[in-house]
């Protein structure tokens, strides 16, 4: 597995998104703004900052096809931003919260996008033509703590998301006039916006990074238990595998294939989970090779000049445990979103990027990897 | 080393490895705030189990974790009224200049001598690795501290007496 191209562009990388055509990149960096990059030429150069939240930007989503971007943040506030000549526009959304906006996403259709917050809510927002307006549904009184995560099922109308409460529901988003009945959904056929589906109670903690397969047929989500859950034919009977490994908590998921998982979190180091021909899913790998740094000072920490001073005496090695080792991998701190980027013809992702704490973009090719390939 | 002590603080390592899995995570209860939730204790459901390590008696190390902060109390041994004043002292004078360590907190929980508190923020500044040193080696320092000043006050107070008694020979 390697990583193609590594690019630091900030401190730190609260959320990314690509453009349609991936020349753009636009991400947070930890802070209030938005951050708008073009490549040309293996460089990057800074075309746009969107200057409009006032708090950190939480979420942000580039539609494909209609190239819009829609941004979320802790100040509760929401903004889709259509480019227009060289400039990008805003459009503010009341999105009618009273506590922070947590995660986005653009439905596949692009006529809706839904809006996780920590006013246990979830907000559904669609475009009102007469009014120029989008206007937002909320579905409230169903979660017991914060919305991580949101994911749209490709039917543009079933709605999974992930709570600090451990559950993983899934809700019907229908709208009256934005969509049609004919959409075939066997599942959400005749229920009403807001209804609950399904409500998955399988991890003892947090839950994080719900996402679809590319079919739909499957959903994914993580615990903070460091346990990565697979729920097959949602509905009335769903059939839910549980994998537990050893490392460090997850914080997203990516579906590369039907059969195949990339897990992403506080262990740097992205995951690989595939099932097998009976659709038992399991550990494969880690994607990134680590080397392990030599540690480079007995007494590494960054208080030891402070230390020094205050003890006024020379500082003695750490010979008491052998001190943790840097990690060593691409990423440096844990990474939080990961995005697909390329797709070959039958919709398996080839190429994938993911940011981090690290202020890293990193960009990664599942492609001459012999050893996986039993798994698509 | 004393052994128990290797194992000790190393399972205050691999136990703060596991725990500071923090992420930036907003106020549920308060518009617009975004305070460690180990601290304000508002939602339960935010909070993980407590961990609390014992070396002995005397000796312990709390570690209290949330979605997005980290507080570890640490009690230091104290054999007699001497450490005790010594340990008082020195960790008064630390946690009065609390702003230059950072994640140090500037009162220490109820039963406990010096309190740490992490959030995603200092996560986000500093390698993780480095703050488990730090914490690690804090807690191996604080001890070798304590015993010197407990002998350099009875070598000076061996140094008085013995200059005291000079005269009535």
């Amino acid at each position: 597995m390697t990583a193609v191209a590594v690019h630091q562009f900030a401190q730190c990388i609260t959320c990314h998104a690509w453009s349609p055509d991936h020349s753009m990149v636009a991400f947070c960096p930890n802070n209030n703004e938005i951050h708008i990059y073009r490549s040309s030429e293996d460089k990057w150069e800074r075309v746009h900052i969107l200057y409009k939240h006032d708090q950190i930007v939480s979420g942000i989503d580039w539609s494909a096809k209609s190239n819009k971007l829609v941004t979320v943040s802790h100040d509760r506030n929401s903004y889709v931003w259509s480019q227009e000549a060289s400039e990008w526009v805003p459009t503010l959304v009341i999105l009618r919260l009273n506590r922070a906006a947590l995660c986005v996403q653009w439905s596949p259709k692009e006529n809706k996008f839904a809006v996780g917050s920590g006013a246990k809510t979830v907000c559904i927002c669609y475009y009102e033509q007469e009014n120029n307006w989008w206007v937002s549904k909320l579905i409230r009184k169903k979660h017991d703590s914060s919305v991580t995560s949101v994911a749209w099922h490709p039917d543009n109308i079933l709605l999974a998301t992930t709570s600090t409460d451990g559950k993983c529901r899934v809700f019907s988003t229908f709208i009256k006039g934005v969509d049609t009945r004919d959409s075939g959904a066997s599942l959400a056929s005749d229920a009403k916006f807001g209804e609950q589906i399904i409500q998955l109670d399988l991890s003892f903690s947090w839950a994080f990074g719900v996402k679809w397969s590319p079919s739909g047929n499957t959903l994914a989500y993580v615990g903070h238990n460091s346990t990565i859950y697979f729920v097959d034919d949602v509905g009335p009977s769903p059939l839910a595998q549980n994998v537990a490994f050893q490392d460090l908590p997850l914080r997203d998921v990516l579906f590369v294939s039907e059969k195949m998982v990339i897990g992403v979190g506080f262990d740097c180091n992205p995951m690989l989970f595939g099932a097998d021909e009976r659709g038992i899913w399991g550990f494969v790998k880690f994607l990134d090779e680590r080397k392990i740094a030599p540690s480079t000072s007995k007494y590494g920490s960054q208080f030891s000049e402070a230390f020094g001073k205050l003890y006024g005496q020379k500082q003695v090695g750490n010979d008491a445990v052998e001190s943790s080792k840097p990690r060593g991998g691409v990423h440096e701190n844990c990474i939080n979103c990961i995005l697909p980027l390329e797709k070959t013809g039958d919709g398996r992702v080839k190429r994938f990027s993911t940011s981090g704490l690290d202020g890293k973009v990193v960009i990664w090719d599942l492609e001459d990897q012999e050893d996986i390939l039993s798994y698509s | 080393m004393a052994n128990t002590l290797r194992s000790y603080l190393a399972c205050i390592r691999n136990t703060l490895e596991a725990a500071m899995c923090l992420q930036n995570f907003p106020c549920q209860e308060v518009e617009r705030h975004n305070k460690p939730e180990v601290e304000l204790k508002t939602s339960s459901e935010l909070l993980l189990n407590p961990v609390l390590i014992c070396r002995n008696e005397a000796e312990k190390c709390l570690i209290e974790t949330s979605i997005n902060s980290l507080r570890i109390s640490i009690k230091v041994k104290q054999a007699d009224e001497l450490e005790n004043i010594l340990t008082k002292k020195f960790l008064r004078f630390l946690s009065m200049r609390a702003e230059a360590f950072q994640v140090l907190r500037r009162k220490p929980v109820q039963g406990y001598d010096i309190s740490f508190l992490i959030t995603n923020y200092h996560c986000e500044d500093m390698q993780k690795h480095k703050l488990i040193d730090f914490i690690v080696q804090f807690m191996e320092d604080i001890d070798k501290e304590i015993s010197e000043l407990k002998m350099s006050v009875n070598t000076r107070g061996r140094l008085v007496a013995t200059e005291f008694l000079k005269q009535f020979v």
